[in-house]
């Protein structure tokens, strides 16, 4: 395999005339003609190329299209391969190494460009004594447009590239480099040299909760950050969900909508009670214009395990059921798009934001506005643990499935309030019961969704039989996904006891009573 | 990923010059590829101005104790995704090699496997013989071309090697593709095979490549011609060929999967 290349700054002040120069001094040199060369960077929104440590571009030259990827520091080599459709989704690039690298890493997410640099490279290739190319030099200089007025000359750079099988004289050109020139190796990937150019920062983007909250400050202006941030991450993905670049965006602006209405209805005594009450409406507004295309896109994502699941003989005759889907989605798709252009969503962002950006009154009339965050976040937590004890301690064997339902509900508040709290409390302990609820969390989602996915299908079986868009085959084989479905959700309720145990065992009690409980008076409503 | 192989019984028949010329032209594209050089004369090797040793050499790579890959042995060449596999001199001895192994016809099979995530073509040149290294070439090839001066004798070899294929059905998806090379066209016997042979021979490829002496001089420049002289005759004759064989490999692919 390849050593990685390197690239090293040339000073302004030296220039890449006297670079070349001094290099002709101690090796043989020949000089290929200039050339124009643009690359053009991918991440996806998420930043996930750049949170892997390397970086994707294309790079078009005069007579090729080719894809790389580059680690920013490792000592592992570039890696690259040919280009012929465009850059979208990583599963639809040709097959190469570059695609094997980065699909598992960008997985269902597109591939968005970031920034194009044009260059003006020129090759130098030091010779062997049998006039061989041993090592090759590009000398770079760059620029980026992000638009025909706003361009950017970043420095200029010689990269390095060693020439399979000859390691001596690329070390060799390293030393003259370091040592000779005295040259600065580049601490910073042209790409993040580019980006801070144009004024932003990677991995800027996240839907992740990361807050770092100060126990003492008062509740209620704590509270605005998390739901300031909650805000941020909708309006971020909401030009992505209009133009359905990934299901992603969708995903991300509704578990960000339920956490701004958990938010509001669980950190309870912060805010006057009729702004809780509107703006938990109008975001359920949001959860049901945002509902359809997200089941589809649920459907759709998982069509390849349905159809796995059946027996060979009826895979084929699942695609019918495919195809509805896929009828129905530009229509969904269509009709979210247009909501979530509408005055209606406008007016929501903005009064919401205006409200979250005033600064908290002086004399608020709601109980706990004053309190500081760790008393309430204390309260809280310890009162809705105690509630998913009291749901969860009361199923048995013969429980309806609503209790589960609730208890799930209770769960996820549960959860809700860890996430947005973590900062207040041990890192390893909040780890740790974050993981144990996301546990019983799965198994009781396991329970409902595998239930309501069985039931709207066994409807859109009967909507697609009455449309005479399903053969009897195509019913057979949704009946057995239907039938493979629902005995999944059986084993999740047979699992149900064994999981629930596991997080009220002891020690776990003994962890939550020993972050949340405390002296004083906890009941607030 | 494909495996051309370009192969014939006889020698000086403008081997290495096919393989030479298409693998610049395949890199060119943007494809990573790899010419393997088997043939002991070393002659790709010797146009890449790459020094013909192979540690350990033919033996290194097929004794059973310690079998090495070829990873570390590839060198690259002075262009963009084009690499290459040395030549050896002691790959005269390659037979003697792959006899004492216990599969001696799947021994290159096992040395390419690894390879293939990385290049899209792998190019053989073979040395002109049959022989348990060419039984290795037919096993693993998509394609073999095989370069042929149009003369009698050249008919008979393909003869041979038709037949020698046909009684070992080595690989189902081993296309043959014959093909006219070194044609000097003011030769009557020239033409006159060119327009007999190919209805003997359906799968003999259109493209047929001229004598020329810009050929014969890569010898000197040490380039393949293609990418040192674009505009010759040859060259313009070998990016045919090229595009000819890229149908053939690619056919039942979409049009811009052929690169």
């Amino acid at each position: 395999m390849n050593a990685p290349v390197r690239d090293y700054l040339v000073p302004e002040r030296t220039g890449v005339e006297e670079v070349k120069r001094m290099l002709q001094a101690h090796r043989q040199i020949a000089a290929d003609p200039a050339r124009s060369v643009i690359r053009r960077f991918y991440d996806t929104f998420d930043w996930r190329i750049f949170h892997a440590g390397g970086c994707l571009w294309e790079q078009v030259d005069s007579n090729t299209r080719q894809l790389f990827w580059e680690p920013f520091q490792s000592k592992q080599p570039q890696l690259k391969q040919r280009l012929t459709g465009e850059v979208s989704f990583a599963d639809q690039l040709d097959l190469g190494p570059v695609r094997a690298r980065i699909a598992p890493i960008s997985s269902i997410r597109r591939l968005l460009p970031i920034v194009q640099i044009s260059s003006r490279v020129q090759t130098l290739r030091v010779l062997n004594e049998d006039e061989k190319t041993v090592v090759r030099m590009e000398i770079e200089e760059n620029r980026f447009e992000e638009n025909p007025r706003n361009r950017h000359v970043l420095g200029a750079r010689i990269r390095v590239r060693p020439i399979r099988g000859y390691p001596d004289a690329y070390r060799g050109v390293l030393r003259i480099l370091e040592n000779e020139l005295e040259l600065i190796p580049a601490r910073t990937p042209l790409l993040l040299e580019a980006l801070s150019a144009a004024g932003r920062t990677p991995g800027d983007y996240s839907s992740k909760l990361n807050f770092r909250l100060d126990p003492d400050r008062r509740a209620d202006e704590t509270t605005k950050e998390i739901l300031l941030h909650l805000l941020n991450v909708i309006e971020a993905n909401i030009p992505g969900v209009r133009e359905n670049l990934d299901p992603e965006f969708l995903h991300d602006l509704r578990v960000a909508v339920r956490r701004t209405r958990s938010a509001l209805s669980q950190i309870k005594g912060v805010f006057a009670p009729e702004i809780v009450q509107e703006y938990k409406d109008r975001f359920a507004w949001v959860g049901q214009i945002t509902g359809p295309v997200r089941d589809l896109d649920v459907y759709l994502l998982d069509f390849p395990s349905y159809q796995r699941s059946l027996p060979e003989f009826l895979q084929p005759h699942l695609e019918p059921l495919r195809a509805f889907l896929l009828s129905h989605y530009d229509e969904a798709q269509k009709a979210l798009a247009e909501q979530l252009a509408s005055q209606e969503m406008q007016d929501l962002l903005n009064n919401w934001r205006a409200f979250l950006e005033a600064p908290a009154p002086e004399h608020p009339t709601a109980p706990n506005a004053l309190r500081p965050t760790k008393w309430v976040a204390d309260a809280r937590i310890w009162r809705m643990y105690k509630r998913v004890l009291r749901e969860g301690r009361a199923i048995d064997e013969t429980s309806p499935p609503e209790d589960l339902h609730e208890l799930r509900k209770s769960c996820k508040k549960l959860r809700y309030l860890l996430e947005f709290f973590a900062s207040l409390y041990p890192k390893k302990e909040m780890r740790k019961l974050i993981k144990i609820l996301k546990t019983l969390l799965d198994n009781l989602g396991r329970f409902q969704d595998l239930a309501v996915q069985a039931d709207s299908l066994r409807r859109t079986a009967h909507t697609m039989s009455e449309e005479g868009r399903a053969d009897p085959d195509s019913l057979l084989a949704m009946g057995v996904l239907v039938g493979g479905l629902l005995s999944r959700q059986a084993a999740a309720r047979q699992e149900f006891a064994g999981t629930f145990a596991t997080f009220d065992s002891p020690s776990h009690q003994r962890l939550f009573r020993s972050l949340f409980r405390t002296k004083k008076k906890g009941g607030h409503g | 990923m494909k495996v051309i192989g370009c192969y014939n019984l006889k020698g000086g028949v403008g081997k290495t010059a096919t393989a030479v010329n298409l693998a610049s032209l395949a890199a060119n594209e943007g494809k990573q590829t790899l010419i393997w050089d088997l043939d002991p004369q070393g002659a790709a090797t010797y146009y890449f101005r790459i020094q013909p040793k192979v540690k350990g050499g033919g033996q290194g790579l097929l004794k059973k104790k310690k079998k090495r890959s070829l990873d570390p042995l590839i060198k690259g060449t002075d262009f963009e995704s084009l690499d290459l596999l040395p030549a050896d001199f002691s790959y005269r001895n390659l037979d003697l090699v792959l006899e004492e192994n216990k599969k001696p016809t799947k021994q290159l099979s096992r040395l390419l496997k690894p390879l293939s995530q990385e290049y899209d073509c792998i190019f053989l040149d073979c040395p002109p013989s049959i022989s348990l290294v060419s039984e290795n070439i037919f096993r693993i090839a998509d394609a073999l071309l095989v370069p042929m001066i149009p003369t009698t004798l050249s008919a008979r070899t393909l003869d041979q090697l038709q037949e020698f294929l046909a009684s070992h059905a080595f690989n189902p998806n081993l296309q043959c593709m014959p093909f006219f090379s070194m044609v000097d066209r003011r030769k009557r016997l020239h033409t006159d095979l060119m327009a007999e042979l190919p209805k003997q021979y359906p799968d003999f490829l259109r493209t047929s490549i001229p004598y020329s002496a810009e050929v014969e001089r890569m010898g000197i420049y040490r380039m393949p011609v293609v990418l040192k002289n674009p505009d010759n005759p040859a060259s313009k004759a070998y990016g045919n060929l090229w595009q000819e064989v890229k149908a053939r490999l690619y056919g039942h692919l979409r049009r811009e999967d052929q690169g």
